[in-house]
């Protein structure tokens, strides 16, 4: 049972293309994929550090930017992009965290909330850099061949395998994050901070260096956003909705867990979807009764919830 | 030299001086009493120590080698471990997770700090309860579960705030023991506690502070002669 649930999930994934033919399907699979990104990694400074970010655009929109404009500005390929990306949405967190871990409270929460409307300001009027509200469009993508077969970048399958690819890494990264010294550390830090300094755990290191880690895995998943859609403006990537979405991914979905985020963000699109035809924006009143319901009823998650019934303890 | 080295050590609040040019030194391998009226500075003094709070003057020396300006984690590092009063486990975790966070300060593999967080828990006699969570020990087991906590970093010297306080008196035979045990294991202890006869049968020597200030430094039957020391206790019960 352990074992078997996530490896028929891992198959799921890898078989999927090949059970549909719809690109509907495969784009709103694409679309959990990269929520699961985005959950986890809130999740790891979230869930595990119980720091709580409402400003995890700046990362996504730092590393969708980056991706872009060394692809537009300097020929370099978007999958070289998303990395130098990710790092870069690492550095961007560091004076955060050096900044804001050093106070108890609210601050961190206020200021990465702050810091994601600036950087969406700044990439709208910077234009020399950004292009302002027009947003960077990519018109084509670089040929690639995989076993001397050119790769098809009208279909949405080698994205949905990219996408797929970026999960998997992110939820081991979480796993092997959870089992960790670090992991470990982040708990006490969750816990009771000045118990956690007692035993000799610098607190304010294990905040930065997990900002930095979740920093990166949100700002490659930005990368993957401006590659699939080929396009970046400023309030596509800079957005307070997109921030407080993987909020609610990780919170629905299980803190700390591993598994949560991917339950979140299936649970949360397919809502999503469901509501929106019918009911046009009045489908975001379902996404909020939804999301109250889990929180009164399943405070640990859905998948914190699921684990506790199956198995009778803590959810990993 | 002693090991730890207190001089002209003062703090404010605002305008409340809660420890005032206190000295005082910790010789290695002594177990050494802190003792004074509610309100005293006692605990003060552990939290200036340990670099949770920061000195209004003074000096802090362990073994030679300042420790003010040190943040908490990095007093713990040089080898100074802390219980605090109100005894704070972490309460979802498991005795042998509880401690095991605090044995990777050593140990950055998990089998190396769970083997050395079991050692502390034998040493404590909480070796049967390692997998309960935190939460469901009693009051005196989460004082030791503190203590074994404080061991897992591998302290020269152990500062114990309150160990005994709210233990019944066998818990607190018990707890004098175990005190005694960890300086015979190499370890240097200082205590902050009411208990008087568990205090002054466990001492090598007792520093008595009242307002902040030392009033009396020696061996324990000397100290309980002090005319300071029973005016500063009884003189509150009288006034």
């Amino acid at each position: 049972m352990r074992r078997a649930v996530p490896l028929a999930a891992v198959v799921l994934v890898l078989v999927l293309p090949w059970l549909t033919a719809s690109q509907f399907t495969l784009h709103l699979a694409i679309t959990v994929l990269l929520w699961t990104v985005l959950g986890v990694a809130w999740n790891l400074l979230g869930g595990y550090g119980g720091q709580v970010s409402f400003g995890h655009a700046t990362f996504f929109g730092v590393g969708a930017y980056t991706t872009l404009i060394l692809y537009l500005k300097l020929g370099l390929a978007p999958w070289y992009g998303m990395a130098v990306g990710g790092a870069v949405g690492a550095l961007v967190s560091l004076p955060i965290g050096l900044v804001c871990f050093r106070l108890r409270g609210p601050y961190f929460s206020l200021a990465t909330l702050a810091v994601a409307e600036i950087l969406r300001l700044v990439a709208l009027n910077w234009e020399g850099l950004t292009n302002g509200p027009v947003g960077l469009l990519i018109t084509a993508l670089p040929p690639v061949r995989i076993a001397s077969r050119p790769i098809d970048w009208e279909s949405k399958t080698p994205f949905y395998y990219m996408v797929a690819g970026l999960a998997l890494a992110a939820m081991l990264a979480a796993y092997g994050l959870a089992r960790s010294r670090l992991g470990a550390y982040l708990l006490a830090v969750r816990e009771d901070e000045d118990t956690a300094e007692a035993v000799g755990i610098d607190t304010v290191r294990a905040k930065v260096v997990t900002l930095a880690l979740s920093a990166f895995l949100a700002a490659v998943a930005g990368g993957f956003y401006g590659l699939y859609f080929r396009y970046v403006d400023p309030d596509a990537v800079f957005p307070i909705a997109l921030s407080v979405e993987m909020v609610f991914i990780a919170v629905v979905g299980g803190l700390a867990t591993v598994a949560g985020p991917a339950v979140g963000a299936v649970f949360l699109v397919t809502i999503s979807e469901l509501f929106r035809e019918r009911f046009l924006v009045g489908h975001l009143i379902f996404y909020g009764l939804f999301m109250m319901l889990a929180i009164r009823y399943l405070p640990e998650g859905i998948w914190g919830g699921v684990r506790r019934l199956v198995s009778g303890h803590a959810p990993s | 030299m002693p090991l730890l080295e207190i001089s002209g050590l003062t703090k404010d609040f605002g305008g409340l001086r809660a420890v005032s040019n206190l000295s005082f030194g910790v010789e290695p391998g002594e177990i050494l009493g802190l003792i004074g009226p509610n309100g005293a500075g006692k605990t003060t003094v552990f939290n200036l120590v340990t670099g949770f709070h920061r000195p209004t003057a003074g000096a802090i020396r362990l073994a030679g080698a300042g420790l003010v300006g040190l943040k908490p984690h990095a007093v713990t590092r040089r080898g100074v471990a802390r219980t605090f009063q109100i005894v704070k486990p972490f309460p979802k975790l498991s005795v042998l997770e509880n401690v095991t966070l605090a044995a990777f300060l050593r140990h950055p593999a998990r089998r190396d700090a769970e083997g050395e967080a079991r050692r502390a828990l034998e040493q404590v006699g909480l070796g049967a309860k390692l997998a309960a969570p935190a939460a469901d020990l009693t009051l005196a087991e989460q004082k030791r579960l503190e203590t074994a906590r404080a061991l897992a970093t591998r302290p020269t010297l152990l500062l114990l705030d309150e160990p005994m306080g709210g233990l019944n008196p066998r818990e607190v035979e018990d707890a004098s023991a175990l005190v005694r045990r960890i300086r015979d294991a190499g370890v240097t202890v200082v205590l902050v506690e009411h208990v008087m006869k568990a205090i002054m049968r466990l001492s090598d020597r007792v520093v008595v502070i009242h307002h902040g200030e030392k009033i009396a430094d020696g061996a324990p039957d000397r100290v309980v002669q002090d005319p300071g020391v029973i005016a500063a206790y009884l003189g509150k019960r009288v006034a």
